[in-house]
């Protein structure tokens, strides 16, 4: 198998396992700030990272985890920040909503809904009056598209021709509300038909297929100068059933932010049995016993570095 | 000429000094280039000049962009309200990178409704406004002389601020005053010196304050005349002394806001000086703010002089 599948199978554990980690610290109280784990967006998030090269910018939104653990590639300094350590990344500044990290391409991050993408816009823009080679992703939500920003950035990335991939991770929820209970389907393939921008999915986690679309998109977006609409429909696993006098089998609740009651250390972190998680198409590529194994090199490479 | 194409040619001034800063602005090289405030900024020293979408609050959000991408810009709008749908940016994106402490300069330049007959929008007359929510630098000018010191040392310096000055005074011919002391930072100005009293002019208010000052001359009155123009401003040190010396304080403050910084600036006086006299002339906020009206801050100078004297 070539190196690089491996080592994006590789990142997607080791992202999960990570992420575990903190929700143990989380659960056991260990946080002062609110922090949004990113379980079920691992695949986007090494898609992500591996397509990037150190001419792009990333810029996120209140749950950017993935982001910054793939980009990093180490836990200690993401911990830390949570802990509003000195040794944090941010140095205890920035906590987790806003965390960014420039040396790393990820220059601004907000946790207010659709605020980074107007700064993107104005990053890109800083991109072409510098005649600067690189492209800006700017990663949302199917919340913010909601915001008047979301049209707004999208118009002003196409009228100045400005390199860049917005990405829609759509989930389906905000908060506590599903699409169909807040507002009307939005269809962003013609809002970007509208505005004559490129629009794409990506579905299904498949890890090999994503980082070559994404590879790709980045691509033509360079060449074309026009930026591209990408939307990913992903699950944000961790939900749980409360129980409830209503409801026999439990209340669904969604997970949104805070600690994922139900989701706990074991051996091979795998927490729902179909594309919905990231974990589940990996076997496509390796069998089980193959992808226990990597998981086992990533918890002891993790314990090490946190212990 | 006009205080317009004087501004225009400060612009046009510090553009030439800092080569490829973005300005970009709804209409800023079409039509009227907002009443002649931004035509010919092109020309200089590789400046690029966008006319941009309608679209105010990405647009705030642009500049911040550029900013942490080391990119200076100015952002110009045509009045100050077109700024209130930027305000999350004000607070939410500028508190994030303010602490990056940016070396790039980006700077939103509103012109304040004032001329009357706007309606609605001319309520908000007051740029402390939108500083005072988080804490963000922001400068007002009414003269030539102030403009001059105001747009050169802190139009495209590292850091984001707004500056604005009146619809009034960019129609009008210039208004030229010699400095005769101002705050090391450009947070006031002082423009006469007397003995009788001391004048304190807020938010665009100095020309209100000029004639004062001239009818209490035509009384053999003389009066110190001061003009606030950074909204932030914290230290009053010298205006203070002024006042300590003449026991006599007017403020003029043309705000239509109830947050007010002379209030804040009364509350300084008060702890430090003894006063003869405490006039304070300022707006009444009532159902005509919100028609279209002359907007003119009406002073009856003669009984003012008179409640000064006695």
């Amino acid at each position: 198998m070539e190196e690089e599948k491996v080592a994006i199978i590789k990142k997607i554990i080791w992202l999960r396992l990570a992420q575990i980690i903190i929700n143990e610290r989380y659960k056991n109280g260990d946080f002062s700030i609110p922090i949004h784990l990113a379980l079920g967006h691992e695949t986007l998030a090494t898609a992500v990272d591996f397509s990037m090269t150190e001419h792009d910018n990333l810029l996120l939104s209140h749950r950017n985890m993935h982001y910054n653990l793939a980009r990093m590639g180490s836990l200690n300094e993401e911990l830390n920040e949570y802990y509003l350590l000195k040794n944090g990344l941010a140095h205890g500044h920035l906590g987790s909503m806003n965390l960014s990290n420039p040396e790393k391409g990820i220059s601004y991050c907000s946790s207010i809904l659709g605020n980074n993408l107007p700064v993107g816009c104005g990053f890109a823009l800083a991109n072409k009056v510098k005649e600067h080679n690189g492209m800006v992703f700017i990663v949302t939500g199917d919340g913010a598209i909601e915001e008047g920003s979301f049209y707004e950035s999208l118009l002003f990335l196409k009228s100045n021709q400005l390199s860049s991939i917005i990405i829609v991770e759509n989930n389906e929820w905000s908060l506590a509300t599903k699409i169909e209970e807040r507002r009307a389907e939005i269809d962003l393939a013609k809002i970007a038909e509208s505005l004559n921008v490129k629009y794409s999915v990506l579905k299904g986690n498949d890890p090999i297929e994503y980082k070559k679309t994404i590879t790709s998109l980045r691509e033509q977006t360079i060449e074309n100068k026009s930026p591209i609409l990408l939307e990913v429909k992903l699950t944000t696993l961790g939900y749980w059933k409360m129980p409830h006098e209503d409801f026999p089998d439990g209340k669904f609740i969604n997970y949104h932010g805070g600690p994922a009651p139900e989701v706990s250390e074991k051996e091979y972190p795998l927490l729902d049995l179909t594309n919905k998680d990231p974990l589940f198409p990996l076997e496509k590529y390796l069998p089980k016993k193959e992808l226990l194994k990597i998981a086992k090199e990533m918890a002891a490479q993790l314990k090490s570095e946190i212990s | 000429m006009k205080y317009v194409q004087y501004i225009n040619s400060l612009l046009q001034d510090s553009l030439s000094k800092k080569s490829n800063t973005v300005v970009y602005g709804q209409n800023i090289d079409a039509g009227s280039c907002i009443s002649g405030l931004t035509r010919n900024l092109s020309l200089k020293n590789h400046t690029h000049v966008i006319n941009t979408q309608n679209s105010e609050n990405t647009l705030v959000g642009v500049g911040f962009g550029m900013m942490i991408n080391e990119v200076s810009s100015i952002f110009f709008m045509k009045q100050t309200d077109f700024l209130l749908l930027g305000i999350d940016h004000l607070v939410n994106t500028y508190n994030i990178i303010r602490q990056t402490k940016p070396t790039a300069s980006f700077t939103i330049f509103p012109v304040t409704v004032d001329s009357g007959y706007e309606g609605p929008q001319s309520s908000l007359n007051n740029l402390g406004d939108f500083c005072s929510i988080a804490g963000v630098d922001g400068y007002t000018f009414t003269n030539k002389n102030d403009a001059k010191d105001i747009i050169t040392n802190h139009l495209i310096k590292p850091g984001f601020r707004v500056m604005s000055t009146g619809q009034k005074y960019l129609r009008e011919e210039i208004l030229d005053l010699e400095i005769l002391n101002k705050s090391h930072s450009d947070d006031y100005f002082q423009y006469k010196k007397g003995s009788k009293a001391t004048i304190v002019c807020f938010n665009l208010a100095l020309i209100y304050g000029i004639k004062l000052h001239e009818d209490m001359l035509k009384r053999k009155i003389t009066s110190s005349l001061f003009s606030v123009n950074a909204h932030l401003c914290s230290d009053y040190s010298s205006i203070i002394n002024d006042i300590k010396e003449t026991q006599k304080l007017i403020i003029i403050d043309d705000t239509k806001s109830r947050n007010r910084l002379s209030d804040k600036f009364l509350t300084d006086v008060l702890s430090e000086c003894r006063l003869n006299k405490k006039i304070v002339v300022s707006r009444s906020f009532n159902e005509q703010s919100f028609y279209p009206n002359n907007d003119e801050l009406e002073i009856d100078n003669n009984k003012l002089i008179e409640s000064v004297t006695n």
